[in-house]
């Protein structure tokens, strides 16, 4: 059992707060590590029903605006039959207490469902137990809904707040009972988010809107290439502002989530601090990395993966396989670095003293940053008090907390609070970025047009580089994605080519699956075109040839979303001149993902008219925060294959702002179409798996309208 | 006399450099973080206000240049959040992380006032100069139509 009856005293110990009435909490079985011993209590979430009704859920997880804390909440609420507009989500304090508290790999979702179902389930029938006790009838008699029990008999009603005192001293249920689907009174119903009333009218607090008193602002100029040092910094013409009150050297210390190094300027306002750290006079050791130019090193990659590499997985001959094809088929495909350029750059509020430290940030990670902050000041993790903030955007970048152990070494360093607010430049030029990548496909067809051998080979700065600088290329965890695909070929082969990192690699939204789903949809497009047939169908064949029975869930969830995006996009239909459909399938993160592309192409310029995304992430909680994960998958996915492409020179990134990182605006925005597939699986995340979908259709549907094939994203890259 | 400016119907005087963005002086100094920092140089438009009805870009905006006019941010664009652009952005569910729509709705209260009845493409070519990364662009041009429907109505 994983919910468990809270007390009073220990709800005051877990979140500080006082309580009456009844108070539920809920750990996650993957959040239960070695280390914590049998009595070790430390639920990811708790619920609470105040004396008055007010029902409140305790939340470690961050909402980046993919709007778990409604979701979830609405799972909690459904079975304990609550009133949705007495319903509210507080987000906790990084702390061990809410179990983990990352948030990414679109886990959130998968792993509470079940669990806050069954809580919720729990207290609604010790809230109806309670009510037939004080009634002196049996339970069978009374009902709960909207927040009251009611009384078949005497058509009485009692609510939950008068009830929550006595429910909660009521033993817990062992099983209790979860409503049926068609029971779902806010699951599966487009429930309005619980933040966007402050939204609308300025209020809502992010990252870089926090104020305390005697608050004082910083800007940061970091070091431009990756393990590169401070040689001199010449403050006095800094000084000498009106305004500034200290100048401080960050140091990075031995984590990978640390800061790369800077200098830093604290000053009364934002303003002032970025004024005077242009009158810094920086001299920088650029370091090892200063050898790094991008366009070059891509072009090496490609090399590296069209010559042999080092083997990761095999099945069958690949090799023999390819002699005895009917036809053959090889291209290499690339993609450049990426950043996450979320509107709110990089900030944190830190206020460092001898006995205390308190932080305030937009986080994916609140834990890490107890662990860096506690390391970078040579304290317990327990002394560092992260409050975690709205994020203005994340995308992966916000897992990492570089920023924040810049706020807390500036705070101690200058011995005031400060907010410390990147720069757009410096967000742009000191990211963890998606790995730059090439690939090369050789594959095998028989006379049927069945692939019968299959050659991957891959090349990539890993993000395992990020944590052990000597990984110099992808390894077999890397490979996780290409091996799991459900195409069943009887003879595989995975290469890893070799690909040191020059700069930080991070987690962004969907990893690894952007280019591998790049690959492979484009790849099977142009096997379908030499095979002679129409790519659904030739998906079709690939999914029904394979027989491998622990494949057949996958197999099934590809085909559904297949068949229905080409049904609801039209696919086969005639087009017009220069107009053509693409489509891509891929599955990531436990969903299923098909997109269907039309496109319009004129010379080079390319117009998306309409894209119709067919989804599997089992049930569908809330359609509308799921149909919004897809249409900002889709402007994600067009901005990166368009023009999204980060250039290092010299070991430093060239881009610097939106004029030379420029990301989707509204006038290239195409209509989003979103097809749910009636799914009777558990419900999946979709913050990630919209995303990788995209791109391969878009090239396929170009390729449909004009007959280019396109092998490298973006394929508008700005010249920089 | 001191130089004052005016913001969201209140007097302020101006007591700072007065080379300093608009964009500072409302949330340094102010405190009014309803208006966004996105990056500095005008491309993204989060940072969005009116100066005498008309949006400019707070971050360009040098303070000197808003003494004895008339600013109005997403704090003050209605009392109570009930401005037609606010209500249809709730309605349609417009926001994600929320952090670029007061710039949005700013930007789309002046374009509103400027052409009441746009076509779609009016839309999009207008609400073009704001970037959002998580993608709302559908949603938002869905509810500055919708906005001008029930603007037009009343």
């Amino acid at each position: 059992m994983n919910i468990h009856k809270v007390s009073r005293r220990e709800f005051l110990k877990a979140t500080g707060m006082t309580a009456g009435g009844m108070i539920m909490g809920v750990t996650l079985p993957v959040s239960l590590s070695a280390e914590d011993s049998e009595s070790a209590f430390h639920p990811d979430v708790f619920i609470h029903i105040g004396e008055n009704g007010d029902t409140t859920l305790y939340c470690g997880r961050a909402e980046m605006g993919q709007g778990i804390s409604t979701a979830l909440p609405a799972a909690v609420a459904d079975e304990l039959e609550a009133d949705w507009s007495r319903v509210s989500v507080l987000q906790g304090d990084g702390d061990k207490k809410y179990g983990s508290q990352a948030t990414g790999g679109s886990r959130s979702i998968n792993e509470f469902f079940f669990p806050m179902r069954t809580a919720g389930a729990a207290m609604r029938e010790m809230l109806v137990k309670a009510a037939a006790k004080s009634w002196g009838v049996s339970e069978s008699d009374c009902y709960a809904e909207l927040h009251y029990v009611h009384n078949k008999k005497n058509k009485k009603k009692i609510g939950y707040g008068e009830l929550a005192d006595e429910a909660g001293k009521l033993p817990l249920p062992k099983n209790p009972v979860l409503k049926t689907r068609e029971q779902f009174r806010y699951i599966r119903k487009p429930l309005a988010r619980h933040d966007q009333g402050e939204v609308v009218v300025g209020k809502r607090t992010y990252g870089i809107d926090t104020k305390i008193p005697g608050l004082k602002y910083a800007a940061i100029a970091h070091v431009p290439v990756f393990g590169g040092t401070l040689k001199s910094v010449d403050k006095t013409e800094a000084m000498k502002m009106k305004g500034v009150i200290d100048v401080v050297e960050v140091k990075p210390i031995k984590n990978p989530f640390s800061s790369v190094g800077g200098v830093a300027v604290v000053a009364d306002n934002t303003w002032v601090a970025q004024q005077a750290l242009k009158k810094l006079k920086i001299e920088w050791d650029p370091g090892a990395n200063k050898i790094h130019n991008s366009k070059e090193y891509l072009e090496q990659l490609v090399k590296n993966v069209e010559s042999p590499a080092e083997e990761i997985f095999k099945r069958g001959d690949v090799d023999k396989a390819l002699k005895a094809a009917e036809t053959t088929h090889s291209a290499s495909y690339t993609g450049g670095y990426l950043s996450h350029s979320p509107m709110e750059p990089n900030a944190s509020l830190a206020w460092v003293q001898d006995g205390s430290c308190e932080i305030w940030a937009a986080t994916q990670n609140p834990q890490e940053i107890q662990k860096v902050v506690a390391q970078f000041l040579g304290r317990k993790e327990e002394d560092i008090v992260v409050h975690s903030t709205a994020a203005g955007g994340a995308f992966g970048r916000k897992s990492k907390c570089d920023y924040v152990h810049e706020a807390a070494a500036i705070s101690k360093a200058a011995g005031v609070p400060v907010q410390l607010s990147w720069s757009r430049e410096e967000d742009t030029r000191t990211g963890f970025y998606h790995s730059i990548n090439a690939q090369h496909l050789e594959a095998g067809l028989d006379k049927d047009g069945n692939i019968n051998a299959w050659l991957q080979r891959v090349a990539f700065p890993s993000i395992g580089s990020t944590f052990n600088p000597s990984q110099d290329r992808p390894n077999a965890r890397d490979f996780r994605g290409p091996i799991a695909h459900p195409y069943g070929i009887a003879n595989l082969k995975l290469e890893s080519g070799h690909a040191p990192a020059h700069t930080r690699i991070g987690w962004y939204r969907a990893v690894y699956d952007i280019f591998y789903g790049f690959a492979v949809n484009v790849f099977t497009d142009e096997l379908a075109q030499k095979s002679g047939m129409d790519t659904v169908k030739f998906l079709n064949n690939i999914y029904d040839n394979n027989k491998d029975s622990e494949m057949s869930s996958v197999v099934n969830r590809c085909r559904g979303v297949l068949n229905l995006a080409a049904e609801k996009g039209g696919w086969g239909r005639t087009m017009q001149e220069n107009h053509g459909l693409g489509i891509a399938v891929h599955h990531s993160y436990r969903s299923f993902l098909a997109m269907l592309v039309h496109v319009e192409t004129n010379g080079d310029d390319v117009k998306v008219h309409r894209v119709d995304c067919a989804v599997d992430c089992g049930l569908v909680l809330n359609p509308d925060i799921a149909t919004a994960q897809m249409e900002g998958a889709v402007v994600m996915g067009l901005s990166l294959s368009l023009r999204e492409d980060i250039t290092f020179k010299d070991g430093a990134v060239v881009n610097s702002n939106y004029h030379d990182y420029p990301v989707l605006r509204h006038n290239e925005m195409p209509e989003v179409h979103v097809h749910f597939v009636d799914s009777p699986e558990s419900p999946t995340g979709l913050g990630e798996p919209g995303v990788p979908t995209f791109a391969p259709a878009l090239i396929n549907a170009i390729y449909a309208a004009s007959g280019k094939r396109h092998r490298s994203i973006p394929i508008k890259p700005m010249s920089v | 006399m001191s130089k004052t400016t005016n913001i969201n119907g209140k007097e302020i005087s101006i007591d700072v450099d007065e080379s300093m963005p608009l964009l500072w002086f409302l949330r340094d100094e102010l405190e009014l973080t309803g208006t966004k920092y996105g990056c500095g140089i005008g491309s993204c438009a989060a940072c969005t206000v009116h100066m005498n009805g008309q949006a400019i870009r707070s971050c360009l905006t040098p303070v000197s240049s808003v003494i004895g006019k008339k600013i109005t941010t997403i704090e003050g664009l209605s009392e109570d959040g009930s401005h037609p652009l606010q209500k249809a952005w709730l309605a349609n569910n417009v926001p994600q992380c929320g952090y670029c729509q007061a710039g949005q709705i700013m930007g789309a209260a002046d374009f509103l006032s400027k052409n009441p009845s746009p076509k779609e493409q009016d839309v999009e070519a207008a609400m073009s100069a704001h970037i959002c990364r998580c993608g709302t662009y559908q949603r938002i041009k869905k509810a500055v139509l919708d906005a001008a429907a029930e603007m037009q109505e009343a």
